[in-house]
């Protein structure tokens, strides 16, 4: 337990310095006491702009997308005992990137509200299809994965194909392909809000189950943990932040794969202390793969994607030797 | 207390897979259930923990109908170890059998083992002799350790029955023997114990009753004093 509050404490104070380096630093540069002033909300309106109305809103976007994947993943890989769980991987996502590219390609013509709410419908309908295959009994992990990741290579190639016919070969479909927080404003995130919380709050109760369903469905139900049930409720929550996460930065790869597993390694394997710890990991991996994403590059940026693949990639090989 | 099975019947797939099943499972015993693959074995425990429904027939638990009881309730009498049972990925033998303790409808979110049960857990890991394995892994664990592990986990649930499904598959001739040692001692503290098994020398060695399913129907129930082999039906392996 000691060693659980060590981790959530030094995690807040990595989350902190980089929410401090993502509001201060970028193309304009502003010296610490016009940074300072602005963040107490006094001082030169254009500082206050570009803190508060520019960077801000990304820092924010990047905080809950790591928040939305690294528990999504963290429900997947425990509901479905499978190590590969992740929403982007299984498919959840797919279904939201269909939606944006629908409204990128101008054929879907809706407010924000109605985008972020159509991503999250979307995602569950690939929830509700791997919530079907992970409840079949004798079901291996390899086979559900296959499936997952059929059911996401399917989705992908529709949304590719969407923006293909609809000739969308700008900075924007890369962004949207290879994840993106550029440009994100408020009106983007506050949608997303509800649907994190809603996410969130389904979770929680399921969470003390989930140790239970490691044991297999019928030991689990045999224990009173209603495998069926429980398994159903992580899966739509993931959906539900899964797909929020597509609506806010399109498709962020390997943070919902690679955070429950980092996780365990930081506080053992306990899922109820993976969920919570994957909430400022999941946020703090994505929002400073963001800052490298923007500033490495400066003034031009790449695909957050891009870094949270080259993070994660040998990471997750690191993962894949040593502990799974 | 005891458990009646009154001509329970169980269909699958148009198929009759028991039929008219009537036997007694009495606490204080270690009963097997022995007969070929496909005799109905282990459809005949998953009926008894709740997972499945009967076609017809019932059971009593000390009189009273199971078919009155939901899934849940009937479960709170019987503890169950699947065949091939998996071990949970990265759990310590402590952590499993700690989870026996576990009752969803009454723990928090957040609970904790007490002092109390957690000196129960290590009672139920000595009475294993498994308490220097416990913080091991369970899967680096032997299959002898792992059954073991697993049926103190049952044990730490505190149900009356235990229905054990082939957990001894796979284990050499020692660890069989021990393993039957520890169910008839566990047995004779006051458990029920039903286990499911193709050993019919270490069941006439050491079980206080025996039911014999051949093709989905008992042919025999009773004590293990007989000729076991002879009640297989001749056409069944």
């Amino acid at each position: 337990m000691r060693r659980f509050f060590i981790v959530i404490g030094v995690l807040v104070l990595i989350l902190v310095a980089g929410v401090l380096i993502g509001a201060a630093l970028g193309p304009v540069k502003l010296d610490a006491s016009r940074f300072f002033s602005a963040i107490l909300m006094r001082g030169d309106a254009s500082a206050h702009i570009l803190v508060w109305d520019l960077r801000m809103p990304r820092v924010i976007a990047a905080l809950l997308v790591g928040t939305c994947l690294g528990v999504s993943g963290c429900l997947l890989q425990s509901s479905t005992r499978n190590p590969l769980g992740d929403p982007q991987l299984f498919g959840l996502g797919g279904g939201a990137a269909v939606v944006q590219a629908l409204a990128m390609a101008g054929t879907l013509r809706t407010g924000s509200w109605g985008l972020v709410a159509l991503s999250v419908a979307a995602s569950l309908i690939g929830a509700g299809a791997i919530a079907l295959f992970a409840s079949r009994q004798g079901i291996s992990p390899a086979r559900l994965a296959l499936i997952g990741v059929s059911l996401s290579a399917l989705a992908a190639a529709v949304a590719t194909g969407i923006l293909a016919e609809a000739r969308v070969f700008s900075q924007q479909s890369l962004s949207f392909i290879g994840g993106s927080f550029a440009n994100r404003g408020w009106s983007d995130i506050v949608p997303a809000l509800p649907f994190f919380g809603i996410g969130l709050v389904l979770a929680l109760p399921v969470m003390g189950r989930l140790n239970a369903l490691a044991l297999g469905d019928l030991v689990a139900a045999n224990l009173g943990a209603e495998p069926k049930r429980t398994r159903a409720i992580a899966i739509a929550a993931s959906g539900v932040l899964g797909g929020a996460a597509v609506a806010v930065a399109g498709l962020v790869g390997f943070v919902g794969l690679l955070i429950p597993h980092l996780a365990r390694l930081l506080v053992g394997h306990d899922i109820r202390a993976i969920l919570i710890i994957s909430i400022p990991l999941g946020a703090a991996v994505t929002l400073f793969a963001d800052q490298a994403a923007r500033l490495a590059f400066m003034p031009s940026e790449v695909p957050v994607g891009l870094v949270t693949a080259l993070i994660g990639a040998p990471l997750m090989i690191y993962v894949a030797r040593r502990v799974l | 207390m005891i458990v009646n099975l009154e001509a329970l019947s169980f269909i699958r797939n148009d198929k009759s897979v028991l039929s008219d099943v009537t036997a007694a499972i009495p606490d204080g015993a270690l009963t097997c259930l022995v007969g070929p693959n496909g005799a109905g074995k282990t459809t005949l425990l998953r009926l008894l923990a709740g997972e499945l429904k009967a076609a017809s027939g019932k059971f009593l638990i000390d009189g009273s109908d199971s078919s009155t009881l939901s899934q849940k309730e009937v479960a709170r009498y019987f503890s169950l170890i699947p065949q091939d049972v998996q071990p949970p990925p990265h759990f310590t033998v402590f952590e499993l059998v700690a989870l026996g303790k576990y009752e969803p409808d009454k723990r928090a979110l957040w609970w904790r083992l007490n002092e109390s049960e957690r000196d129960a857990v290590n009672s139920y890991l000595s009475r294993c002799r498994i308490e220097a394995l416990s913080q091991r892994r369970v899967e680096e664990l032997s299959g002898g350790e792992q059954q073991r592990a697993w049926l103190a986990f049952a044990l730490a649930q505190e149900k009356k029955f235990l229905l054990l499904d082939e957990t001894l598959d796979g284990l050499d001739i020692i660890a069989k023997q021990s393993f039957f040692r520890l169910l008839k001692e566990i047995a004779s503290g006051g458990k029920g114990v039903l286990l499911t098994t193709h050993d019919l020398d270490l069941v006439a060695q050491f079980a206080d009753r025996v039911i014999v399913l051949n093709s989905g129907k008992v042919s025999y129930d009773g004590s293990p004093g007989t000729n076991l082999q002879a009640l297989f039906a001749p056409n069944n392996g």
